[in-house]
């Protein structure tokens, strides 16, 4: 018997897809729920919020 | 529009309000006493409003300020509370912390505030004076946001040079600041503005007789300019003061005088001109200019113009004048140019009218009354909107200087527009106006007409062919007397710097709906052509329905889980097709399609890619216009849905962004655009100002931008606005369109459906992702403004060589040849013997063969000897 301290995440489809795809470069996600939540590594949470909002500030137009 | 749910976005506000306002900090301190006081002061101001003229009236102002002068006496110093309370705040606003300028104490009256570090000025909209203040800060600063309720001008070099070159003098402009301001001009500015209009607008080149003139009011100005070797070198020494040569310039001085045309006198002629126009207005809106600014000051007018002064002037070399323009540059005195076009007696003129019927709108007649403003013809920019009619300002700028006439557009389509529209508005004869283009190529007849040209036509440098270098050698050979450059903003330095030098005229206007360049190169403007002379403010023109009223929206259509993941993998343009063909996009276009066309509304939805456009077109079943739609096709659609009431919606690739002029529509979708193009999203904005139905009681046209979320999409799209948001509109977001769901017969609802689509997609050619593929740039058409490809690529590049892709059986012209390679049968191989051999060989092994068996059959001794 093993356990991993796991950490549920609620997202919405698009940013899913975006988590599948880092995912692909450094494996964090223990299981996919269903379409809206994610299961991931307890300790992977920060370093996975972090990135991920860096990917999403690409698309985001700011006056400066 | 009560059925969709819509989140207000805080886009539009945080653009006006990204500079904190020192101000806001005191606003629970805001005395209301004047209210009763100015009440009748209030109404007096706006009763003398001449309809929408630029007058600006102080003296109602200034009775208020002595009056609440009196009543609430000089309190300079802070209250202690007060001061207590902006230790409290100031620290929220950084080094941006003003709060040491201290409030006049009846700042509450006075609308607009000035930030002593950058010049950035801010004015309240909805002070009373907000309209007169607002004429003077176009006039002096350029505006850089202007929505609702607080505008935002900015002072820079430029926009002074321009204030100067419409007449107002440094001293005005710093009392009339000083008198609309919250707090006292900052010394910082008043040094600023002093020291730009110092040089700014002194030296003036003019044009009289042929002869190129330096003139100023201010003769130890030309002191200044001759002691540079340049300059000096350039002068023509006529024998009158040879002997006093660097001493003084007096030789102009008399006839210049007698030259000289009031602004009255102007007005008067101009007034008949624009018979059909109401007299009264137009003699207000006109003289209105000229004591614009000498009622502001409340002094006597005798610094304002040349009209008491004594001019100055040197004749300077005609080949020298590059030189010496770029000198003056360099010294800080750059030369307004103006053309005495009504003492010209040189050039021939031009015998052209308006038609009586044409009507000039009144703001259309400000933007003229800033370029004639002295008699003259000044050179600058007017920016207008798309479909407030600047043709038409060109075209009686045209017909007020009468001389012959250069007319320079970017592509073969807008110079067919440009001739026909001079034939419509004024009474130019068909034998004046002549076209120059790459197909044609005409001559007007007489000693003066109109010529429509492209600007690469004129400035191509590369070997011509023979009546083009005819019909070049005529353009370059003659004086002109105005050269009109339509969408200055679009065209490359290099090309403008070929094309001013090489043609000579008097008088130079551009017009232009943008003035953003996408490379922001908008300074080299003001040095080629001169400064903006006027800037129409939209929403304005939009509430005096000039242009119509447009509802802007971007909807937000989220990505497929499938298709953004194969967006996520794919790095090349391919993304951009995925995000165009999301099907969610297609159920957001198909319900706002419905929506619009059950209200009775004429949708034009416009996609830069073409793939996608054929794909939504056929899926929805509408009629589409591409590059490679036939002319006689096009013509078709275009008729019906110009008539018929089935045809509601039609689908336009790039080719609808500038040459199909559809005055039925009156809502827009957007698919698919150029990046962050924002004079796109202005032109194509544009094709629904001039909306037919305008006028209508509450009438609104609408503006939809449908964008995927999560992807660079929204990034282009936030940067496209950005235009259209400092114009003053506002764009609502949509994140969900109530209602689609439930949405009979939607398109791509199914799952499988979805995937089917995207495997198309992913199928679909790299090349089918590039965008405004269908339109070809004719010979002659600037690059960048046909079609997309290379919008904003390197500038000055001709489109010389085409490039394609393909394969290398394409390029070796076998691509129709086929070969196939076909397995045999294994069967037939089986059945098949080996090959026998040669008989030779056959005969000898039977004969071995013989020879063996005999051989076995005898003793083993005797058989050796008797072998053989």
């Amino acid at each position: 018997m093993r356990a991993i301290r796991g950490a549920l995440l609620t997202c919405d489809p698009a940013v899913k897809q975006i988590l599948h795809a880092m995912n692909e470069k450094q494996s964090f996600i223990i299981h996919d729920l269903d379409d809206f939540h994610l299961l991931i590594r307890a300790e992977e949470e920060q370093r996975v919020r972090r990135e991920l909002e860096a990917e999403l500030e690409k698309n985001t137009y700011s006056l400066e | 529009m009560s059925n969709k749910r819509l989140a207000p976005e805080g886009i539009a506000e945080s653009s006006s309000s990204k500079r904190p306002r020192p101000g806001r900090a005191d606003d629970e301190y805001v005395e209301i006493e004047d209210s009763d006081a100015d009440d009748d002061d209030r109404t007096a101001a706006e009763a003398a409003l001449v309809p929408r003229a630029a007058t600006i009236n102080f003296s109602a102002l200034t009775r208020k300020l002595a009056q609440e002068r009196r009543t609430v006496g000089a309190d300079d110093g802070l209250s202690p509370h007060r001061r207590q309370q902006n230790a409290l705040v100031s620290h929220i606003f950084m080094d941006q912390d003003f709060s040491w300028l201290h409030l006049k104490p009846d700042h509450a009256s006075r609308p607009l505030w000035i930030s002593p570090e950058d010049g950035h000025i801010i004015l309240e909209a909805f002070s009373p004076i907000a309209e007169q203040a607002q004429d003077f800060l176009v006039a002096i600063s350029e505006p850089v946001s202007r929505p609702s309720f607080i505008h935002e001008y900015k002072l820079t070099s430029y926009s002074l040079y321009a204030a100067v070159s419409v007449g107002l003098q440094t001293e005005d402009i710093i009392e009339v600041l000083n008198r609309l301001s919250k707090v006292p001009v900052p010394e910082s500015i008043i040094s600023f503005i002093r020291e730009r209009t110092l040089s700014y607008g002194k030296v003036k080149l003019v044009l009289k007789h042929n002869k190129y003139f330096v003139e100023s009011n201010h003769p130890e100005t030309l002191q200044i300019l001759l002691k540079d070797k340049t300059i000096r070198d350039a002068r023509v020494v006529s024998q009158a003061n040879d002997t006093n040569k660097v001493a003084t310039f007096t030789t102009a001085k008399a006839p210049m005088k007698g030259g000289l045309v009031i602004p009255g006198t102007k007005d008067a002629d101009k007034k008949q001109d624009d018979a059909a126009k109401a007299s009264g207005a137009s003699a207000g809106t006109n003289s209105a200019d000229a004591d614009l600014f000498t009622s502001v000051v409340g002094v006597d007018a005798d610094e304002i113009d040349e009209d008491d002064d004594n001019v100055h002037a040197f004749e300077i070399d005609d080949a020298k004048i590059d030189d010496v323009k770029k000198r003056c540059n360099e010294l800080e005195y750059p030369m307004l140019e103006e053309y005495d076009f009504r003492n010209d007696t040189v050039n021939a003129n031009l015998d052209i009218d308006l038609k009586p019927a044409t009507v000039i709108r009144p703001y259309q007649e400000t933007s003229l009354s800033k370029m004639f403003g002295n008699g003259r013809a000044r050179s600058g920019i007017i920016v207008l909107p798309c479909g407030a009619g600047k043709t038409l300002v060109g075209i009686t700028a045209a017909c007020t200087i009468k001389k012959s006439c250069l007319v320079l557009c970017t592509s073969s389509v807008s110079v067919m527009q440009w001739k026909q529209q001079f034939m419509q508005w004024s009474n130019v004869t068909d034998r004046q106006i002549a076209v120059f283009t790459a197909d044609q190529k005409e001559k007007f007849a007489g000693d003066s007409g109109i010529v429509v040209s492209t600007y690469s036509m004129v400035a191509n440098t590369h070997n011509r062919s023979y009546e083009s270098k005819k019909m070049m050698e005529f353009l370059t050979s003659r004086e002109w007397g105005f050269i009109l450059l339509d969408e200055v903003h679009v065209v490359p330095a290099a090309m403008f710097r070929r094309v001013v030098t090489t043609i000579k005229a008097h008088s130079k206007l551009g017009l232009t709906a943008t003035l953003v360049r996408e490379d922001d190169k908008i300074a080299d403007l003001n040095y080629m052509i001169g400064p903006k002379l006027y800037e129409a403010n939209w929403m304005d023109l939009a509430a005096k329905g000039h242009i119509a009223n447009v509802q802007c929206a971007e909807v937000w259509c989220p990505m497929t889980p499938e298709f953004y993941r194969e967006y996520l993998r794919e790095q090349s343009r391919k993304r951009m097709l995925l995000y165009c063909m999301n099907p969610k996009k297609f159920q957001a276009c198909q319900f706002l399609i419905k929506y619009h066309e059950d209200r009775g509304d004429k949708i034009i939805v416009f996609s830069d890619n073409v793939f996608a456009l054929e794909a939504y077109a056929k899926k929805l079943r509408k009629p589409y216009i591409h590059g490679a739609t036939g002319q006689v096709e096009r013509m078709r659609i275009l008729q019906h849905f110009q008539h018929s009431p089935e045809v509601n919606t039609i689908f336009l690739s790039k080719v609808g962004d500038t040459s199909i002029d559809l005055p039925e529509a009156t809502c827009l979708i957007q698919i698919s655009s150029h990046f962050g193009s924002r004079r796109q999203e202005a032109q194509r904005l544009g094709r629904i100002l001039r909306a037919k139905r305008r006028n209508d009681e509450g009438f609104n046209a609408f503006f939809y931008s449908l964008v995927s979320k999560d992807t660079q999409e929204m990034f282009y799209s936030t940067k496209r606005q950005q235009f259209l948001i400092d114009q003053g509109y506002a764009f609502k977001v949509i994140t969900h369109l109530d209602g689609l769901e439930s949405m009979p017969d939607l398109v791509y609802k199914s799952r499988d459906e979805q995937i089917e689509l995207i495997s198309s997609v992913l199928l679909a050619n790299e090349k089918d992702a590039e965008l405004g593929t269908d339109v070809k740039a004719g010979e002659g058409d600037l690059a960048g403004t046909v079609t997309s490809l290379d919008f904003g690529g390197p500038k000055g590049k001709t489109p010389a060589a085409q490039r394609t892709m393909g394969s290398l059986t394409a390029l070796s012209g076998a691509q129709h040849m086929s070969y196939i390679e076909q397995n045999k049968s294994a069967n037939k191989k089986l059945a098949k013997e080996p090959a026998s051999r040669h008989k030779l060989f056959a005969k000898r092994d039977r004969d071995v063969a013989a020879a063996k068996k005999e051989a076995r059959g005898r003793p083993a001794g005797r058989a050796r000897p008797g072998d053989k």
